[in-house]
Formats: C-alpha cells, sequence, structure tokens
C-alpha cells in the first residue's frame, strides 16, 4: 500500500512538471496549429543551459531556471522566424507535413549536437536543497517538492497570463481564428513568434526543473518528449487546462499502472507503454481528448 | 495511364541496371556489405515515401512495422524450422495486416494525429520487443538463421537487389495507376478527393498495407542479412535516418526516395570518422532542403532527365483545387 502512496506521490510531482512541459507544447499548437517535434531537445536544453549557469556563472539554482527559460525563448523565437515563416504564405502547399519535417530535422539536429557538445555522459545538477520530506512512512526529498512548486507555480503564472493580459487574450484570439485576429489589427506573425518562444520557454523550464531530479544526458527529453504529446492528446489539442490535467493523469497513471501490474516483473519496463497506449485509445475514442476545442488546422 | 518510356530513358535504365550487376565484381566486401545494407534502407526509404510523400499520411510507425517484418519472420523460422525464404514471405503478411489496420484506425486522422498515433505505436511496440524478452531475447538481440550459408556477400546483394527491385515495381504500378491518381488527389485535398467520389477510405488502407508489406520485407532480408535483431531499429534515430533519406531524395517521388537513400547512408558511412556530427549535418540538411527545396534534391534532377510527362500530376491538382 505504501509503495502505491509512493508512487501516487511521485507520479503526481513528475506529472506536474510534464505538464508544465506539455502547456508549452498546447500552446505553440493552439496558436500555430502545429505540433513541435522538437520540444523534446528544448526541455534537454533548459536542462543543461541550467546546469552550466550553476557551474560556469554561479548562478543559483531558481536564477538559473529563469536564465535558461529566458534563453530558450530567444531561441525558440529564432528557431521560429528562420524555419516557420514559410507555413504562414501559400509557399507551403501541405503545411502539417512540412512542420512534421522541418520541427523534425531541429530534433535530429539539436539532440546530435548535444552529443557533440556535452558529451554522451550523464551529468547531475546540483541539488535545489538536500534532504527529505517524511510524512508518516512517506519520504519525499526536497529537490522533488521544490521542482513541483516550481512547475506549479510556472503553471500558475501561465494560467494568470492568458487569461489576465492583454498579450494572453490576443494570442487567444490569434489561436481561435487568425483571420478575426487580423481583422481586428493583431498582427498574427508577432504572436505566433511570442507563443513559440514562450512555448520553448517552458519546455526549457521544465528541463531545468527535472534536472536535480534525474541526470542531464542528451536524450532525457526524449521519453519527457513522447509524455508530452500524450499529454496534449488527452488534454485535448490546444487546451492548457487540459494539460495540466492531462499531466497529473498520465503521472498517476504511470504509477499506478506499474504498481499494479500483473507480472511485476515487466511492469517498470511497460511503464511508458501506459501512457502511449493511453495516446491511441485517446485520439481513437476522444480525439478533441478531455477539453479540446474541434479539430483544429492551420488555414 | 501508364507514362510511355522514351528509349532514352530505357537505354538509361538499362545501363544503370548492367552496372548495379556487375558492381560485386569491382566492389570490396566491405563497399558491397555496405551498398546492400543501403538498399535495405532504399527499400525503406522509398515505401515511406510511397505513404508519407504520394498519400500525404505521414508515419512514424514505419520502422516498427519493418522490425516487425524481421521479428516475425526470424521466430517463424526458429519455431517452424521452415527454410527462410518461406520466413520471409509469411513474414510480409503481418506487417501488411496491421499497416493496413493501422490505416483503417487512422483513417479520420492526419497531419499531426496521425503522427502522433503512429509515434505511440512505436513506442509501444518497442516497448513489446524490450519487455517480452522470453520470445525477443529483449535489449540482448535475437540470433537470426542466416538467408544463406558461409561467405555470401555476392548473394546478399543480389538478393536485395531483387527485392527492392520487386518491391519499387509494386509500388510504381500503384502510382502509375488510377489509384496513384487517387492518391495524390487525397493528399492535396481529402475532402475535394472524397467529394469528387474517389473512396478515399479503401485507398489509404491499401497504400498503408503496401508501404508497410515491404517495409516488412525489408525488415525480414535484414535479419536474415545481419544474423541479429535488437529493438534499435525501431528508435527515433533510426526512424530519423529513413525521414531524412526521404526528405533529401524528394519526398514526393519513389526513385529520388532510393538514391536519397543510397547516397545518405553511404555517405554517412563513409564519414564515420566524423562520429555524431553526421547526424547533426543530417538534421540540418532536413531542416534546409525543407525549408528551402520542398521537392527534395534529387527529384528536380530525376525531372530534369527524365521523359516529359503528359501533366498527370498537375492535372489531378488541378482538379483536387477546383473541387475544394
Amino acid at each position: 500500500m505504501n509503495y502505491v502512496l509512493l508512487q501516487a506521490a511521485n507520479g503526481i510531482v513528475v506529472g506536474l512538471i510534464y505538464a508544465l512541459s506539455a502547456a508549452g507544447l498546447t500552446l505553440v499548437f493552439s496558436v500555430l496549429k502545429i505540433v513541435n517535434f522538437g520540444h523534446s531537445v528544448l526541455y534537454m536544453l533548459g536542462g543543461y543551459f541550467a546546469y552550466y549557469a550553476i557551474q560556469l556563472l554561479g548562478l543559483p539554482p531558481p536564477l538559473a531556471v529563469v536564465a535558461a527559460m529566458a534563453l530558450l525563448f530567444v531561441l525558440g523565437i529564432a528557431f521560429e522566424r528562420l524555419f516557420l515563416t514559410p507555413l504562414y504564405s501559400d509557399r507551403v502547399e501541405r503545411k502539417d507535413e512540412y512542420a512534421i519535417i522541418v520541427t523534425f530535422g531541429l530534433f535530429m539536429l539539436v539532440e546530435n549536437l548535444a552529443l557533440v557538445v556535452f558529451g554522451p555522459f550523464n551529468k547531475s545538477a546540483p541539488s535545489f536543497l538536500r534532504g527529505a520530506l517524511h510524512l508518516g512512512m512517506l519520504a519525499i526529498t526536497y529537490d522533488r517538492l521544490i521542482a513541483a512548486a516550481g512547475a506549479a507555480l510556472l503553471l500558475v503564472l501561465l494560467g494568470l497570463f492568458m487569461t489576465r493580459t492583454m498579450l494572453g487574450h490576443v494570442l487567444d484570439a490569434v489561436s481561435q481564428s487568425r483571420d478575426a485576429a487580423a481583422i481586428i489589427g493583431i498582427d498574427p506573425q508577432r504572436f505566433y513568434s511570442i507563443a513559440f518562444g514562450i512555448g520553448s520557454a517552458l519546455a526549457g523550464g521544465a528541463g531545468a526543473l527535472i534536472g536535480p531530479i534525474f541526470t542531464l544526458s542528451p536524450t532525457m527529453g526524449d521519453l519527457p518528449g513522447v509524455k508530452a504529446f500524450i499529454i496534449i492528446v488527452l488534454g485535448g489539442m490546444g487546451s492548457i487546462p487540459g494539460s495540466i490535467v492531462g499531466g497529473m493523469l498520465l503521472g498517476l497513471v504511470e504509477g499506478l499502472g506499474v504498481a499494479l501490474y500483473p507480472v511485476p516483473d515487466k511492469a517498470l519496463a511497460y511503464s511508458s507503454a501506459f501512457g502511449a497506449l493511453l495516446l491511441v485509445l485517446t485520439l481513437l475514442i476522444r480525439p478533441t481528448g478531455l477539453f479540446g476545442r474541434r479539430h483544429v488546422r492551420m488555414e | 495511364m501508364p507514362a510511355s518510356q522514351s528509349p532514352l530513358t530505357l537505354a538509361g535504365l538499362a545501363i544503370l541496371a548492367a552496372a548495379a550487376l556487375v558492381f560485386p565484381w569491382r566492389a570490396s566486401d566491405y563497399l558491397l556489405h555496405v551498398t546492400t545494407i543501403s538498399i535495405y534502407y532504399a527499400m525503406l526509404a522509398s515505401s515511406w515515401a510511397l505513404l508519407a510523400g504520394y498519400a500525404g499520411q505521414f508515419s512514424f510507425a514505419h520502422m516498427a512495422l519493418a522490425a516487425l517484418g524481421g521479428y516475425s519472420s526470424a521466430l517463424f523460422v526458429q519455431y517452424t524450422g521452415l527454410p527462410v525464404p518461406v520466413g520471409m514471405l509469411a513474414a510480409v503478411l503481418l506487417p501488411a495486416i496491421t499497416g493496413g489496420l493501422i490505416g483503417w484506425l487512422c483513417l479520420r486522422m492526419s497531419g499531426p494525429y496521425l503522427a502522433l498515433f503512429t509515434l505511440a505505436f512505436a513506442v509501444i511496440f518497442q516497448l513489446i520487443l524490450i519487455a517480452e524478452y522470453e520470445f525477443t531475447r529483449g535489449s540482448l538481440g535475437l540470433e537470426v538463421a542466416p538467408l544463406f550459408g558461409g561467405r555470401a556477400e555476392h548473394l546478399y546483394y543480389y538478393t536485395s537487389l531483387l527485392l527492392l527491385g520487386a518491391s519499387l515495381v509494386a509500388m510504381q504500378a500503384l502510382v502509375r495507376s488510377r489509384v496513384g491518381l487517387f492518391l495524390q488527389a487525397i493528399r492535396e485535398d481529402e475532402d475535394a478527393a472524397e467529394a469528387c467520389g474517389v473512396a478515399t477510405a479503401r485507398f489509404k488502407i491499401m497504400v498503408f498495407t503496401l508501404s508497410s508489406a515491404v517495409a516488412g520485407l525489408a525488415g525480414a532480408f535484414y535479419g536474415h542479412y545481419v544474423g541479429i535483431l535488437t529493438p534499435n531499429i525501431v528508435t527515433i534515430p533510426e526512424m530519423g535516418l529513413i525521414v531524412a533519406m526521404a526528405v533529401i531524395g524528394g519526398i514526393e517521388s519513389l526513385a529520388a526516395a532510393v538514391i536519397g537513400a543510397i547516397v545518405v547512408y553511404i555517405a554517412s558511412e563513409e564519414l564515420r570518422e566524423f562520429g555524431q556530427l553526421r547526424f547533426v549535418l543530417l538534421g540540418l540538411a532536413i531542416m534546409l532542403t525543407q525549408r528551402f527545396a520542398q521537392n527534395g534534391l534529387v527529384a528536380p534532377l530525376i525531372e530534369r532527365l527524365g521523359p516529359r510527362r503528359k501533366g498527370t500530376a498537375e492535372a489531378v491538382d488541378d482538379k483536387a483545387v477546383s473541387g475544394a
């Protein structure tokens, strides 16, 4: 029973961080109508940027997370300007395929570049705070608690940003209809850049927060990347609240799936399969997910 | 309507075929091996191009289906003791059916939804290969019976050439038939195609089945040639290699994908000393080709050298557009 509880608690912590990364992915989808298949390498870069900010610049860990996010914001916009602008004109006939291929190229480029630059060996990011919180029989490390709190804070800020600020409203308007937004004087292109920048920064923030919990490696984003896909499908593509609920749900399903799978020695090997199965079933049974709007595509 | 081949093109193809046939006598064993593997990739890249480029169904499940072919042929031979060629032929059925099933399940999905669905399928399949080690030997790798005994690089090379040729003939027959036009119409605008009376469901399932069968055949050949199969075949980098080959060659042309695959694979083997940097370049090449030359680098060359077609593709384009 304790094992199940511990799995559930860990599932929620990790789920929050995945939700943060997925929120970035879903924001990009809602505004640009593309799935960024390079999202996972942005997450990985966030982890490494924070690590080097601490090691080389001597920044305190919380500031390093912010620095990593800022850097990814800029990188995200640079990529969007250089490679995604053809999507906004009629130069590209099949926008869905174009976006998949070019973001998948980003994935290959950055992941392999990371192997060259950062090396294939795992690095462990410095701890936010050593020790663990004991709750009865449960022990949760402070690193996990801080990462979860950081992710929750960023998600709340994102929610406030989207609902309470002018910029957030504009992004929402562009996501609902590019043409209608253009008619009332919004330049959609500017907000595509901003949305992609914010989406990249959120991926980077998630990677920076998870650094002290897991180790850093060039492929550290691969599985969380797949999880982010699962979450946005589960929550409904383009829905930020959906990505939060989806993230928690996924963490819980994987944690409990491992704890309850009938063949214990194979349960761990299948932990990612439970989530992937969830994605397959969601797309088959309810393609709009829990909170999604109807299918949306680039016009 | 099959485009009539000019004598010049036929002569060119004959020279190419002759060169491919005498190649083993001039090449070292190492180069022959690399070429054989590159032909395996050519089968995968061209069948993926048929699906993703020609019919517009972007799938990440292609390597999983190749692995399905490889593993089922290996296990079939291992458990029944039947000869390897029988196993290979039998093993094509499973990926073909699975591919058709994926096509059927994904009838209502397009673009990113289909890509995500097939990616999830590949992830699950890879985890099954790792977890069910009693059958698959997990990450250790499954030893596979060889197709030919002893040192037989030449035989493997000719076999791969035969399989590639047969696959290309089958796929080209589909592309050149009316179905090929329907597939292009589906790619350009599925709703318009359906409105024009194209039975989109049937043709989508058909193209998924054929492309998966070729992938499965390639996988089965690879297993019996290399002698070992590991779940690594299904990894994302491996899928990335296929995407890169097809995109760099030209995603809408089978021949361009074949040439893209052979050139990319042999180049990446020759540049082995550069290690991971090769894949950095490959990622960059995908992005730049897609950004500046969406028809790929090889396809425009073939267009220029090849016979003037009577505008079949354009006719369909216009039809699809006017129907939209």
